[in-house]
């Protein structure tokens, strides 16, 4: 049995790490560009990024449902109830928390440093390079609130994956499963695993992050 | 440049993930027969099971399982996404039947729905028929005596109350008395051992749960109004397509056969000391079928 949980806890770091980096991928240079000038659009868009952040995520899931479905446009794809339709379920879900969080950071760092970088007579591609330079420690933060985001959600990886024993069983699955069988004290046990490999990613990124 | 360094390494890493899951994903794309299916099914195990012993005589094959109600279950499988359904809703089965989308099924299993409420009994249903008893708990309910808890999540069990209702010509919808969930079987009795309410619920999860409840009795167990039916469809390819009907029809066949009965009937019995379900056997006087054929009317 425990061996099965060690193939969820993998699958999860796996599905998780991979829906985080993605998302990472394109959140920071939205933000980067959202941050750049100040404009009305843009902070409306903003705005709208900060809504999307209280999203439900069964909504995302069912929204990817319909989308990524044999009968749907997507369905060619055939990738629904796969390991990668949840990988890009979690990184849409958590695409609006990324961007939120990276925009307040850049925002405050440009604040102090655009400015004393433009005056010393930097470009503005310099100026800009500095900035998120400066930024990075801060950026990873976020990041990692982004993947704890993905690894404790239930809903997507419940809708798009369909809890599949052996294929796309993750921690949050295996957990909701358990309850309704009635396993509370397995469940239990489940969620502090689950809080545990959280707690080491987050220490070990934050290691690697300080000595890099 | 650090920033340059960073977007490398994070390229790098997204394409290797996204290459190994796929290579994780290809090595089963062969033969994958997909099963939309009743969770009070899948909970108690019996499908790993039956799955684990097909597995012995077709290696080739992997069966996976998405327990979801059975509502959810059909429309599911209607939008393509299954290959075939296990389903315990005749009415709702009946609706997806007359459409095309399943092909005509078999019933391969089957038990009792059963009323559980709080041991004592405040509309005194014990002993009654479980008609009598809706109706009891309604009248009980008015009088502000009785509380019913209500999956309501369209999930076969959730039809088989509404239907018991009207078939005792109430209307509990709306009534304080009766409360609305949306929640799975196991939340539904827990809800009903707090509140001390009556509830309807089908006997695996019931006995699965039986220790955590220790509010609740069984109440009425018996009576052909509480048969609770389980069958199998395949997906209509032509009305869906892309289904792997071939795979679907030799896995029907397998719950059907000897073998797959004999399973099903065992089940359960090294954990409770009682058998889960009954097997259906071909469903020999064609009572079950009749039983189907009103309960689909009715809904």
């Amino acid at each position: 049995m425990w061996q099965e949980v060690a193939e969820v806890v993998a699958r999860s770091l796996l599905i998780s790490g991979t829906a985080t980096m993605l998302a990472a991928f394109w959140s920071i240079p939205v933000a980067m560009i959202l941050t750049a000038k100040e404009s009305e659009f843009r902070r409306v868009l903003l705005d709208l990024t900060n809504t999307l952040v209280a999203i439900p995520t069964v909504l995302v899931g069912l929204v990817l449902y319909l989308l990524l479905s044999r009968s749907g446009p997507l369905g060619f794809l055939g990738i629904l109830y796969t390991p990668t339709s949840i990988v890009i379920g979690e990184a849409v879900l958590i695409t609006p928390l990324i961007v939120s969080l990276s925009a307040s950071v850049l925002r405050e760092t440009r604040a102090g440093i655009w400015e004393m970088a433009v005056s010393i007579g930097a470009t503005e591609r310099q100026a800009l390079v500095t900035m998120v330079t400066e930024s990075l420690p801060r950026l990873m933060s976020v990041i990692l609130i982004g993947f704890n985001r993905a690894i404790g959600e239930l809903g997507v990886a419940l809708m798009l994956g369909g809890n599949i024993k052996g294929l796309t069983r993750v921690m949050t699955t295996a957990i909701a499963l358990e309850v309704s069988k009635g396993e509370f004290e397995f469940a239990l046990a489940l969620g502090g695993v689950l809080l545990f490999v959280t707690f080491l990613v987050t220490a070990i990124v934050r290691k690697v992050g300080k000595t890099a | 440049m650090r920033i340059r360094r960073v977007f490398v390494a994070l390229t790098v890493a997204v394409v290797v993930s996204i290459l190994f899951l796929s290579i994780y994903q290809t090595g089963q794309h062969e033969n994958i027969l997909r099963v939309t299916t009743t969770t009070s099914l899948y909970n108690t195990g019996l499908l790993d099971k039956l799955a684990e012993e097909f597995k012995q005589m077709h290696p080739d094959v992997s069966v996976q399982f998405i327990a979801i109600g059975s509502g959810e279950a059909l429309r599911r499988a209607a939008q393509g996404d299954a290959d075939m359904v296990l389903s315990h809703a005749p009415n709702l089965e009946k609706r997806y039947l007359d459409d095309g989308t399943l092909k005509p099924g078999k019933i391969f299993a089957y038990n009792y729905f059963i009323i559980v409420g709080p041991s004592d009994d405040p509309a005194n249903v014990t002993g009654m028929s479980p008609i009598e008893a809706m109706a009891a708990i309604y009248t009980a309910g008015e009088r502000g005596r009785a509380i019913f808890v209500s999956r309501a999540d369209n999930s076969g069990t959730h039809n088989r109350e509404l239907m018991l209702w009207s078939l005792a010509s109430v209307n509990p919808s709306g009534k304080t008395w009766y409360l609305e969930l949306g929640a799975d079987m196991a939340l539904t009795l827990m809800v009903a051992n707090e509140k001390k309410a009556y509830t309807l619920s089908d006997v695996g999860t019931y006995l699965k749960f039986s220790d955590k409840l220790g509010e609740l009795k069984p109440l009425v167990e018996r009576g052909d109004a509480l048969i609770n039916i389980y069958s199998v469809y395949v997906v209509n390819p032509v009305k869906v397509p892309g289904v792997n009907e071939k795979l679907a029809e030799v896995f029907m066949r397998f719950i059907t056969s000897e073998e797959g009965q004999k399973i099903i009937e065992n089940y359960g019995i090294d954990e409770f000391g009682k058998p889960l379900f009954n097997a259906a056997r071909g469903d020999p006087t064609g009572e079950l079928k009749n039983v189907w054929e009103s309960m689909a009317k009715l809904g």
